[in-house]
């Protein structure tokens, strides 16, 4: 990696911020550690990081209010860091304007690619462009076309929405609620049941294999991710 | 049976009640008032011992009552002339209280005590290895690649059997609670089966594996994190029992009213009395104590199932074991959303 970008991780588990430190070394970042939001506020202040990793479980406060902190100050990319069966922080989490999240217990490979794909939608490395490659997929915007394998998809309006919407939206959590209103429109937030059931039939559409799906992968409790990247699985 | 099986202790009561009636009634002279009135305190014991505070209460009543009704003069009425009789009375229910509180102290010590040596030694195992093999990767100073390849292999698995058990622990914790916990939605199980694979992307049987699901499978309404770890456990038990190169097969089905799930795995068959107890917690067949696990994880499934209303089963089919889980559909998607192509 070329650039030194500087990571800040907010998390006050020492074992946990020392190996999370020390990958991110072995793969070209600097890194910055915070145990606290007081000390997190300062280095903030002080080395404007580029990207931060941010643990929920804080001693001195919660770790949403420094989310709204910082994006008041900072465009950068911010990751949550979070325990099992807290799925509601996540997504108030998100709604503050966190980028990603992993759940605890994660591996590094997680994380990485989640640091990976936060930067890259910050930095605009996806271009503004028309037709979008994913695998065997191509998206078609001007045409309103999907190819898979270079055969036209047969895809309702609705599905051909959502599959549009989760291309332009590659690599990244959509909360539930979130994906309803922007496929669906205001007033569907909380139809879940429209939602289970067209991932249901776009899966049997573009998936190889249903029950083992490479694009759309399900994040319980929180929403999608449609992934386009193979870097994602190295 | 099954209908009756809660209320036994209150059916042995009766029945010991109704031969202890006919044995001092037979013998009243020889026996005298006394030894009746010890006789009567049969049942009271034997059903305290079950420590279940409410068929104690009840049997020690029904046989006070009987007592006054039949011995205590004057006979054939619950008049009570001779006030010392009280004091038996009361002696009867100190009695029933004090043996039926102890036997329920020893039985929730018990548990503790299965639960504490069960749960020490699933995680001191997993962690054991990954102590182990963590120290080898420290002091050996040159290691082949395969080595050390297989010695992380092995920190993983560990790793990702310990995590499944706190998963199941918490869940375990979080269905103890009253229904309210259930957090419902609309699931699809063919989305719970995707997630529940996951967990086992690494394992090398993974591709042992064979997913058979009703393309038509309408939504089910329940709480889908329980139900995909309901699948990871079914899962992760077959693969416990199933040689390399075997054959695991998932078959989930619907028929209108019911989902259908069944969970085949190439096996010995299983015994019997085995097949029921193997969904009581920390159950454990007798051969499989060299196989890795809590013995936690059928019965969590048991307790997930039956926070859906619906019921597992286990029985031996050729050359295999099969789970089957019933839930009955009782609520369906509204429609409305049908889109022509």
């Amino acid at each position: 990696m070329k650039t030194q970008e500087l990571i800040l991780i907010i998390e006050d588990d020492q074992a946990i911020s020392k190996m999370v430190s020390l990958s991110l070394h072995q793969h070209g970042y600097k890194t910055l550690v915070a145990a606290d939001i007081k000390s997190a506020l300062r280095l903030i202040q002080t080395n404007s990081p580029d990207l931060i990793i941010l643990d929920l479980g804080l001693p001195d406060g919660d770790g949403k209010g420094l989310i709204k902190t910082i994006r008041l100050e900072l465009a950068i990319p911010i990751i949550v860091v979070s325990a099992r069966h807290e799925e509601k922080e996540v997504i108030a989490s998100l709604d503050s304007g966190a980028d990603d999240y992993v759940l605890k217990p994660f591996s590094i490979d997680e994380l990485l690619a989640r640091v990976r794909s936060a930067q890259r939608r910050f930095l605009g490395l996806q271009p503004n462009v028309n037709v979008i490659l994913c695998h065997e997929l191509t998206l078609d915007i001007e045409h309103h076309l999907v190819l898979r394998k270079g055969e036209s998809l047969k895809l309702t309006p609705t599905e051909f929405n959502l599959l549009k919407y989760f291309i332009l939206h590659r690599n990244q959590v959509l909360p539930y609620p979130r994906i309803l209103k922007e496929v669906w429109g205001v007033g569907y937030q909380s139809e879940m049941q429209y939602l289970r059931t067209y991932i249901n039939t776009l899966r049997k559409k573009i998936e190889p294999d249903v029950a083992r799906p490479i694009y759309i992968h399900t994040e319980m409790g929180i929403g999608y991710r449609f992934t386009c990247d193979t870097s994602n699985f190295d | 049976m099954t209908l009756l099986y809660p209320y036994r202790h209150y059916m042995v009561s009766i029945v010991l009640l109704a031969s202890i009636t006919l044995v001092s009634q037979a013998f009243r002279t020889e026996l005298g008032l006394i030894n009746i009135a010890l006789i009567h305190l049969i049942p009271v014991l034997v059903i305290a011992l079950h420590g279940k505070m409410g068929s104690t209460m009840m049997v020690t009543a029904s046989s006070v009552l009987m007592f006054d009704l039949l011995y205590v003069p004057p006979k054939y009425s619950f008049d009570v002339h001779d006030l010392t009789y009280i004091w038996s009375f009361i002696i009867f229910f100190a009695v029933g209280y004090t043996i039926s509180y102890q036997a329920k102290r020893i039985q929730t010590n018990a548990i503790k005590e299965i639960f504490l040596n069960t749960l020490s030694h699933d995680l001191k195992t997993p962690l054991s290895s990954i102590l182990g093999n963590a120290s080898i990767l420290l002091k050996e100073q040159i290691i082949d690649p395969k080595t050390r390849r297989d010695v992380l292999i092995q920190i993983n698995d560990s790793s990702q059997r310990m995590n499944r058990l706190v998963s199941n622990l918490l869940d375990s914790a979080r269905l103890q609670d009253t229904q309210s916990a259930l957090r419902m939605e609309w699931c699809d199980f063919e989305d719970i089966v995707g997630v529940a694979l996951q967990e086992f992307r690494y394992n090398p049987k993974q591709s042992q594996i064979v997913i058979s699901i009703d393309p038509q499978l309408k939504l089910f309404w329940g709480d889908c994190a329980l139900l995909v770890r309901l699948i990871v456990n079914l899962i992760d038990n077959a693969l416990k029992y199933t040689d390399e190169g075997k054959t695991i097969r998932l078959t989930i089905t619907e028929t209108g009213e019911t989902i259908k799930i069944i969970c085949f795995n190439e096996s010995q068959p299983i015994k019997k009395a085995d097949l029921k107890n193997m969904f009581d917690r920390f159950y454990r067949l007798e051969h499989s104590a060299d196989i890795g696990g809590s013995g936690i994880g059928l019965s969590i499934c048991r307790d997930i199932v039956s926070a859906h209303n619906g019921e597992i089963e286990a029985y031996n089919v050729q050359n295999g074991v099969c789970f089957e889980i019933t839930f009955s559909v009782t609520k369906s998607p509204s429609g409305g959303l049908k889109e022509l192509l």
